[in-house]
């Protein structure tokens, strides 16, 4: 039947395409080179916080190697200074040998006008001729002394100020230099490092505790967001320097029962020995925000970090 | 399915063998059920289109012959007796069918013109609308294969996606390496269903226009003819 050749037909084509295809389609290989594999730590805030605590007992470094931000072989700084010519010194007394030799010719012309006086008085014009010239040679003479002056007047100037500029290249914005190796030395913790601060858990203590005596106004809650900020300076016992300052200016009935409410709450609240007498410093003055809408989540600000 | 299994079938496929063989057999066994039944209908399609196109040269040229002939001059018995002798399609048909119930209505024990005309034009629909069903067959089947052929390779290839990715899973490893070769597999059952699809879709669309353009001739010569019984009959009468 006809439908039987087509399809016999449409059979052979698809084999003949299909083949085609088996033997020309590869897929070619791109060539990329396997990524390496970038390391990331994740930090929980109180492990980062405490990264950069400085180690009293860390192991010194026999060298402090200075801290560089690029590495590279040295460069000696060049030798710029202007270059001290002692050969144009010598210029002007090698000049002078040569000045001996003008008195040669003067005696020759003076000894040839002797022998044709000696045969013939008559005036030669060619002896007189050549004692012409003597005269212009006498005042060469006379000039030659004056040429050893000129050199001299120009004294190689060594001009100590314009060698120290010449010298200092670098560019004074520049805070790191180049070296042959990267300082790894451990730093006893860097001026911003966060050395030696209050931990997470102190923070959080402290704020708990502060929290936990905190009874604002009733009514607070429901209010807008009303945020008051107490410097509080502590003693080294965790006792309370002075009463705390409230920093957030307010007004208002309202206003004047929350602030006292966070006063009474950081009176109430010592002696804070959650804070470690070894890290006095870090928490001597703080300033702490009490939050009606962030109360059970707010960070304290902490002053001198 | 265990995950073990599927990262074996697959990881052995590295991106430096990757021909269609390869592709084919590191597959599946949907995946290449897919393959096979996209690769079969793509056959079916273009043994469709092949026996279409002819079917639809040859029928043109017969009906251009028998309008030459019908048109001629000759006597219209004459003609239906060259005809009728062997078995005819389209516009001969048609003719035979109108003339046969010509004769009949004339040639029997007793005439029966009365109703005639319609008779005539009652046969040469339903031959007409035999026609058009011989010129339509399998028609169906290309437009089924040009709608759903790119469903079914998608089909393939979400399932190929599904297994790579339990590969992926199972190995632990989310290098390209581990990644490409299944889904490349899985892409070419799509890539066999669009194959199949597109010539499906426009063999169709070619060969419904042609069955619209012959189905109107054959209408048109039907209007003509059953003019011409039309004014034979009221002659007789």
């Amino acid at each position: 039947m006809q439908m039987r050749t087509a399809s016999m037909i449409s059979t052979g084509l698809h084999a003949a395409v299909l083949l085609f295809a088996v033997v020309t389609f590869t897929g070619k290989s791109l060539e990329a080179t396997p990524v390496e594999a970038l390391p990331v730590d994740l930090l929980s805030e109180k492990e980062f916080s405490e990264m950069t605590k400085g180690v009293k007992d860390a192991p010194k470094p026999d060298k402090p190697k200075p801290l560089v931000e690029k590495i590279d072989t040295p460069k000696p700084v060049e030798q710029q200074a202007p270059k001290i010519d002692t050969k144009k010194e010598i210029a002007p007394t090698a000049e002078k040998p040569p000045e001996p030799k003008p008195p040669e010719p003067k005696k020759e012309a003076k000894a040839e006008p002797e022998k044709p006086a000696q045969e013939t008085p008559k005036p030669d014009p060619i002896a007189e001729k050549l004692k012409q010239p003597d005269k212009p040679k006498q005042e060469t003479k006379t000039e030659q002394p004056k040429k050893p002056d000129k050199p001299e007047k120009k004294p190689p100037k060594f001009d100590a100020s314009k060698i120290a500029a010449l010298l200092d290249k670098r560019d004074p914005t520049r805070n790191a230099a180049t070296g042959s190796e990267l300082s790894s030395s451990p730093s006893l913790g860097t001026a911003s490092g966060l050395a030696a601060q209050l931990s997470q858990s102190e923070i959080d203590a402290l704020r708990a505790r502060l929290m936990a005596l905190w009874n604002p106004p009733v009514g607070a809650q429901d209010a807008n967001s009303v945020q008051i900020t107490i410097r509080i300076r502590f003693k080294r016992d965790g006792t309370l320097e002075i009463g705390p300052q409230v920093l957030t200016s307010g007004s208002g009935v309202q206003f004047n029962a929350m602030r006292d409410s966070a006063v009474r709450a950081v009176l109430v609240g010592q002696p804070y020995t959650m804070l470690r007498p070894d890290h006095y410093d870090s928490w001597k003055e703080i300033d702490f925000t009490f939050d009606t809408k962030e109360m059970f989540h707010d960070i304290p600000v902490r002053r001198p970090l | 399915m265990n995950p073990a299994d599927v990262a074996q079938s697959v990881l052995p496929l590295t991106s430096s063998d990757l021909s269609l063989f390869t592709l084919f057999w590191h597959a599946h066994w949907i995946v290449k059920l897919v393959m096979i039944g996209l690769l079969v209908c793509s056959v079916w399609v273009w043994a469709i289109a092949i026996d279409k196109t002819v079917l639809f040269n040859r029928t043109r040229r017969a009906m251009d012959r028998f309008e030459q002939a019908f048109w001629s001059g000759q006597s219209l018995d004459e003609l239906y007796r060259s005809l009728s002798a062997k078995p005819s399609h389209s516009m001969e048909a048609l003719f035979v069918a109108a003339m046969r119930e010509w004769k009949r209505s004339f040639e029997g024990p007793q005439r029966s013109i009365a109703g005639l005309q319609m008779r005539i034009e009652k046969v040469m629909q339903v031959t007409i609308a035999r026609e058009i069903e011989r010129l339509e067959r399998r028609l169906l089947v290309l437009a089924t294969i040009g709608s759903a052929g790119p469903f079914v390779g998608l089909f393939g290839t979400v399932w190929g996606i599904m297994t790579s990715f339990q590969s992926i899973a199972a190995s632990k490893n989310t290098s390209l390496a581990v990644v490409a070769p299944g889904i490349a597999e899985a892409l070419f059952a799509t890539a066999i269903g669009l194959v199949a699809a597109i010539p499906a879709t426009i063999f169709y669309n070619k060969f419904a226009g042609e069955v619209n353009k012959q189905a109107q001739r054959l209408e048109g010569f039907a209007d003509e003819f059953s003019a011409i019984l039309s004014r034979q009959i009221d002659d007789r009468e």
